[in-house]
C-alpha cells in the first residue's frame, strides 16, 4: 500500500466527491510506453542501490507533461514493492562502522588544513584505515552506510509484472490510499456475499446487515465509530478493497474526511474496472461443486420438481455473527429452503459451525447434508438432514423435500 | 437469556460494552451518560478511557450485582528496587500525582521526570506501560526500569511486539496496537506527554482502560491549542515546574554563540541561479494570476513541468543551505577549539547528517541504527572512546546523552519547541563547568531567517539578557 505521501486525489468540492487518481488508457494511453520505460530501469540496474534507482525513475518522469511529484514516488514505491533488495544486515554495515569511527577517534579531529598542533590529516587517515582493513577508501565508503534504506542494492527486478499490471496496480493503490481518511463505508451488493464478508472480515471491519430484495446493504467501520467520527478504520477499509473487488455486482460508497473537514463521497462499483489480484476460489470444496453441478443438471432435465438452486443466495446474521448456508433453494409454492453441507471437518471446526447452526435454528428453514462421520460427532443437531458417505446427490434433498414438505 | 440478567462490562477493542443493560437503567444510573446504544451488538458503548469512572457507578448504585470484565491485569511484585532518593521538587511532583494517580507532571528536560515516574512505578506496583515518542527513549525506558526494578520489559515497537506486564512502545504503536491492549495495564505513562493531542495518537489513551495515568512533559503548550485535551484523557496538570527555577540549579549555565557561514562562490552562483528559476517563474505566474503562491505552485507542479522545475529548484535550495560545505569548515574549527571535550552535533536532515559522520569519522546516530549501535554510541561518547557523535532529530526529545558541553546545531528548519528541547539536553550540569551552544547557520539565506524566529522566543531571549 501507498504512504499518504504518495497518493493523489481530487477532491470535488460542487460534487463533494473523492476521485482516486486514476490512469486509463483513453486519457494516459501514454503512460503504458513510459511504465515499460520505468520496469526497464529496474530491470536493466540490478545490483544499483535504491537511491540512485529512484533517480533514474524520476528523470525518465521528469518531462512526462502530466506526472506530478507524487506519481512518481508512487511508481518509486510500488517498483520497489515488487522488487527484491539485498538487505545488508545491519550489524554488518554497523560493525564496519565501529572499527572505523574507533580507529578515527585516536586521531580527532581530521583536518583538511593541518598545522603544528592538528596535523591529522583527513585524505591521509581515511588511506590509513582503508589499509587496515584491506580495502579502498571508495568501497569503505560505499558500504559504511549501507544499511540505510535509500542504499539498499537491488537483488531481483520486478518478476511477471508488465506495465498494464503495474498500471492496474497503481489504480488500485491510489484508490486504496484515497480510503485512509474514510469513516465507513457501504457495499450493495446482489451476489458473492460471502466474499464481501469474509475480506471485510479479515480486515477486522464490524458490519450492520440490511436486505433490500435480492440486494444485500451492507455498512462497514468499527468498534468506536458508534462513538465518534474517526478515521482509525481507514487502513482497514484499504486492506479490505481487494477483497471486495474480487467479488461481482456490487456498488460502493465510502465516506471520506476531506480538506477542511469536509466529507467527500468515494463511489465505486464493480463495472468500473479496478482489478483485483485476488482471485477468490469459487466454491469452498469440490463437495459442493460437485453438487452444485449435479442439481444443474436434474434442473435442465426439468427433473427438480420445481426447485432452483442458488449459491450462498441468502446472509442470515445476528448482531456480528453471520451465516451464509452454501445453497438456497427456492420453490414457486414452497418457498425458501436454506441447505448447509457440513462435509469432512475438525472437530473444533464441527462444534463451532454447530453452534451457529443452533443460533441460527429459528431464522429460516435450514435443511443440513451432514457426512457420515460428522454426523456422529454431532448426532445431536436436531435438523432435517440427510447423511453421506462421500458424495452428495442431489436427488437425495429432492426426496427429503418432498417427504417433508 | 442468561445474558441479559445480569449487566456485564467488557473490553472490545479498545471501547467497553455494557450487555444486559436496559435504557431506562442506563439512564437512571447516569446524568451525564458516556453510553451510546450501539445497534451493531446490541449493548452499550463508550470509550475504554472511561473505565474507572463507570466502574465506579456500577460498584456504588449495583454493588456486586455486575459482572466486571475489563481488567486482565494484575498486580507486580519487583524483584528488586534501586532508585535514587528524589530531590524536593522531584518529591513534591511524585505526591501530587499520588493523590489521584492522575494527570500531568510538568518538568523541564534533565531535571528528572524520569525519576519520578521510576518512584511511581515502583509505588503503584501494577502493570504499565510507557509511552514515549521515539524508539530510542522507547530502549531508554527499558533500560532504565531494569536498572531500578530489575524487570526486563516487554517492546512493543520498532519491529518487535513483545508484550509483558511491565512494556515500553511509541506513541504510534500504542495508537495502533492498543485495540489489543488496552484492557493489560492497569498504569499508562505518557512520557513528552504534549505528543499525545494528534488525533490518531490520542487514541493510545482513549482506547486504554487504564485508571492510572501519568504525563511528563517540559512544554505542555501546543500551537494548535489541543493541549487541553490532556486533562480529559491523562487528567489535569498536577504540578509544574518553570525553566526559569530549573535554570542554574540544575542545568548548567551556557552561552550561546551564532555562526554564519557563507556560501562558496560555486554554492552562492548555484544557489542565486535556483533562486532566480523560482522567482522568474512565480513573477511570469502573476502576470496572470496576481496572487499566486507556493500552494499554486504546488498544485501546478502535477500538470506544468516548469512548476516542477521550480519546485524542485526551490528544495535544492534548501539543500544548499543546509550541506553548505562551509559548515564543515566551521565544525573543523569546533573541534580544534573543544579538543578534549566532547562534542555534540544536531542536524536538520540525515544526508547533512551523514556528511559530517564521513568528514570526521565520528559516529552517526540516525533512525537506522539498531539497539546496540546506539548503545556503543552513547556509551562510547561518555567513556571518551568517541570524540563526538552527530545526530538528526533522532535525538530531538529527551534522549539521555551524556554529559557534553558543547552542542552544536547545524541549520535546519525548526520550531521553538525542538530548539528548547534541545537546549534542555545539551545544557545538563556537568563537569566541564560552562557549556557552549553553537548554532551555524547560513548566511543571506532562509537559514538565518529561521534562526532569528527562534531566538525571539522566551528561552533565548533571556540568555542574551545575561550575555549583555
Amino acid at each position: 500500500m501507498l504512504t499518504k505521501e504518495q497518493s493523489i486525489a481530487e477532491f470535488d468540492f460542487q460534487r463533494q466527491i473523492v476521485i482516486p487518481d486514476r490512469l486509463v488508457r483513453r486519457t494516459h494511453g501514454h503512460y503504458l510506453a513510459v511504465v515499460e520505460d520505468l520496469l526497464r530501469i529496474y530491470q536493466d540496474h540490478v545490483g544499483e542501490v535504491r537511491k540512485n534507482l529512484h533517480d533514474r525513475v524520476r528523470r525518465r518522469l521528469q518531462d512526462v507533461l502530466d506526472c506530478p511529484t507524487r506519481r512518481i514516488a508512487a511508481f518509486c514505491k510500488l517498483l520497489d514493492d515488487s522488487s527484491e533488495f539485498e538487505n545488508t544486515q545491519s550489524a554488518d554495515a554497523a560493525r564496519l562502522r565501529k572499527r572505523v569511527f574507533s580507529q578515527a577517534a585516536k586521531s580527532h579531529p581530521l583536518v583538511q588544513t593541518s598545522d603544528q598542533l592538528f596535523d591529522r590529516d583527513e585524505a591521509k587517515i581515511k588511506a590509513e584505515i582503508a589499509h587496515d582493513l584491506g580495502m579502498t577508501w571508495t568501497m569503505i565508503e560505499a558500504s559504511l552506510f549501507a544499511d540505510v534504506i535509500e542504499f539498499h542494492r537491488l537483488r531481483q527486478a520486478p518478476q511477471d509484472l508488465d506495465a498494464t499490471k503495474l498500471l492496474a496496480r497503481y489504480n488500485v493503490a491510489q484508490t486504496q490510499a484515497a480510503l485512509y481518511p474514510a469513516l465507513s463505508m457501504t457495499v450493495w451488493a446482489s451476489d458473492d456475499f460471502k466474499i464481501v464478508l469474509r475480506y471485510a472480515k479479515l480486515a477486522r471491519l464490524m458490519h450492520s446487515i440490511s436486505r433490500n430484495g435480492e440486494e444485500y446493504v451492507f455498512q462497514f467501520n468499527g468498534p468506536a465509530s458508534v462513538l465518534r467520527q474517526t478515521r482509525r478504520y481507514g487502513v482497514s477499509f484499504a486492506k479490505f478493497l481487494p477483497g471486495l473487488l474480487s467479488a461481482r455486482h456490487w456498488r460502493m460508497h465510502a465516506t471520506v474526511l476531506g480538506p477542511a473537514k469536509r466529507r467527500f463521497a468515494l463511489r465505486l462499483t464493480s463495472r468500473d474496472g479496478l482489478q483485483s489480484e485476488i482471485h477468490s476460489q469459487d466454491f469452498d470444496s469440490s463437495l459442493e461443486e460437485a453438487f452444485f453441478k449435479d442439481w444443474q443438471q436434474l434442473q435442465t432435465n426439468n427433473e427438480s420438481n420445481g426447485w432452483n438452486i442458488a449459491r450462498e443466495g441468502t446472509v442470515l446474521f445476528r448482531h456480528q455473527t453471520v451465516f451464509m448456508p452454501d445453497f438456497l433453494l427456492s420453490h414457486p409454492q414452497h418457498g425458501e429452503v436454506l441447505l448447509e453441507i457440513v462435509g469432512f471437518w475438525t472437530p473444533e471446526y464441527l462444534r463451532e459451525k454447530a453452534n451457529r447452526l443452533r443460533q441460527f435454528r429459528d431464522s429460516a428453514r435450514i435443511v443440513l447434508a451432514i457426512s457420515e462421520t460428522a454426523n456422529q460427532e454431532l448426532h445431536e443437531l436436531d435438523f432435517l438432514k440427510v447423511t453421506f458417505k462421500t458424495h452428495l446427490r442431489a436427488k437425495q434433498i429432492l426426496a427429503l423435500l418432498r417427504s417433508e414438505l | 437469556m442468561i445474558e441479559s440478567c445480569v449487566p456485564r462490562l467488557c473490553f472490545e477493542q479498545g471501547t467497553l460494552t455494557l450487555c444486559g443493560v436496559e435504557k431506562r437503567l442506563v439512564d437512571r444510573l447516569w446524568h451525564q451518560s458516556p453510553w451510546v446504544f450501539d445497534s451493531r451488538v446490541g449493548c452499550w458503548r463508550t470509550d475504554a478511557m472511561h473505565y474507572q469512572a463507570v466502574a465506579a457507578v456500577l460498584h456504588q448504585r449495583l454493588a456486586s450485582d455486575w459482572i466486571d470484565a475489563v481488567a486482565d491485569w494484575k498486580p507486580i511484585v519487583f524483584p528488586r528496587q534501586n532508585l535514587h532518593s528524589l530531590r524536593t521538587d522531584q518529591s513534591e511532583a511524585l505526591s501530587a500525582w499520588l493523590r489521584t494517580r492522575r494527570g500531568v507532571v510538568v518538568m523541564p528536560t534533565g531535571t528528572g521526570k524520569t525519576e519520578v515516574a521510576l518512584h511511581a512505578i515502583q509505588q503503584v506496583s501494577t502493570s504499565v506501560l510507557v509511552v514515549s515518542p521515539v524508539r530510542d527513549l522507547m530502549y531508554q525506558w527499558h533500560d532504565r526500569i531494569l536498572s531500578a526494578t530489575g524487570v526486563d520489559a516487554g517492546i512493543i515497537g520498532d519491529g518487535v511486539y513483545r508484550v509483558s506486564p511491565v512494556s515500553v512502545t511509541t506513541y504510534d504503536s500504542a495508537s495502533i496496537h492498543m485495540p489489543r491492549l488496552g484492557n493489560q495495564f492497569e498504569f499508562l505513562i505518557f512520557d513528552e506527554c504534549h505528543h499525545l493531542p494528534g488525533q490518531m495518537r490520542r487514541d493510545a489513551a482513549r482506547m486504554s482502560a487504564a485508571p492510572f495515568r501519568l504525563g511528563l512533559t517540559a512544554t505542555p503548550e501546543r500551537r494548535d491549542g489541543e493541549h487541553q485535551v490532556l486533562d480529559e484523557i491523562i487528567g489535569p496538570r498536577l504540578y509544574t515546574q518553570g525553566i526559569k527555577s530549573a535554570r542554574g540549579k540544575t542545568l548548567a549555565d551556557y552561552d550561546v554563540i551564532r555562526i554564519s557561514v557563507h556560501l562558496t562562490p560555486e554554492e552562492r552562483t548555484r544557489y542565486e541561479a535556483l533562486g532566480k528559476t523560482v522567482r522568474e517563474f512565480i513573477a511570469k505566474q502573476r502576470e496572470d494570476t496576481p496572487n499566486y503562491d507556493w500552494q499554486a505552485l504546488c498544485s501546478d507542479s502535477g500538470h506544468n513541468p516548469s512548476a516542477r522545475a521550480a519546485m524542485i529548484a526551490f528544495h535544492s535550495k534548501r539543500s544548499i543551505e543546509d550541506r553548505a560545505g562551509e559548515k564543515l569548515r566551521i565544525i573543523e574549527d569546533l573541534f580544534r577549539l573543544h579538543t578534549g571535550e566532547p562534542v555534540i552535533i544536531f542536524c536538520g536532515s540525515n544526508a547533512m547528517a551523514r556528511d559530517i559522520s564521513l568528514r570526521f569519522l565520528i559516529p552517526c546516530l540516525l533512525s537506522h541504527c539498531r539497539k546496540r549501535e546506539r548503545q556503543d554510541i552513547l556509551a562510547g561518547l561518555q567513556e571518551g572512546r568517541y570524540p563526538a557523535l552527530v545526530a538528526n532529530r533522532v535525538l530531538d526529545e529527551g534522549i539521555d546523552l551524556p554529559e557534553v558541553n558543547v552542542a552544536i546545531v547545524v541549520g535546519g528548519g525548526s520550531g521553538t519547541r525542538q530548539a528548547l528541547q534541545r537546549l534542555g539536553r545539551v545544557l545538563r550540569k556537568n563537569r566541564y563547568g560552562r557549556a557552549c551552544f553553537y548554532e551555524i547557520v547560513t548566511a543571506n539565506t532562509r537559514d538565518e531567517l529561521r534562526s532569528r524566529a527562534r531566538r525571539r522566543d522566551e528561552a533565548f531571549q533571556k540568555i542574551k539578557h545575561e550575555e549583555c
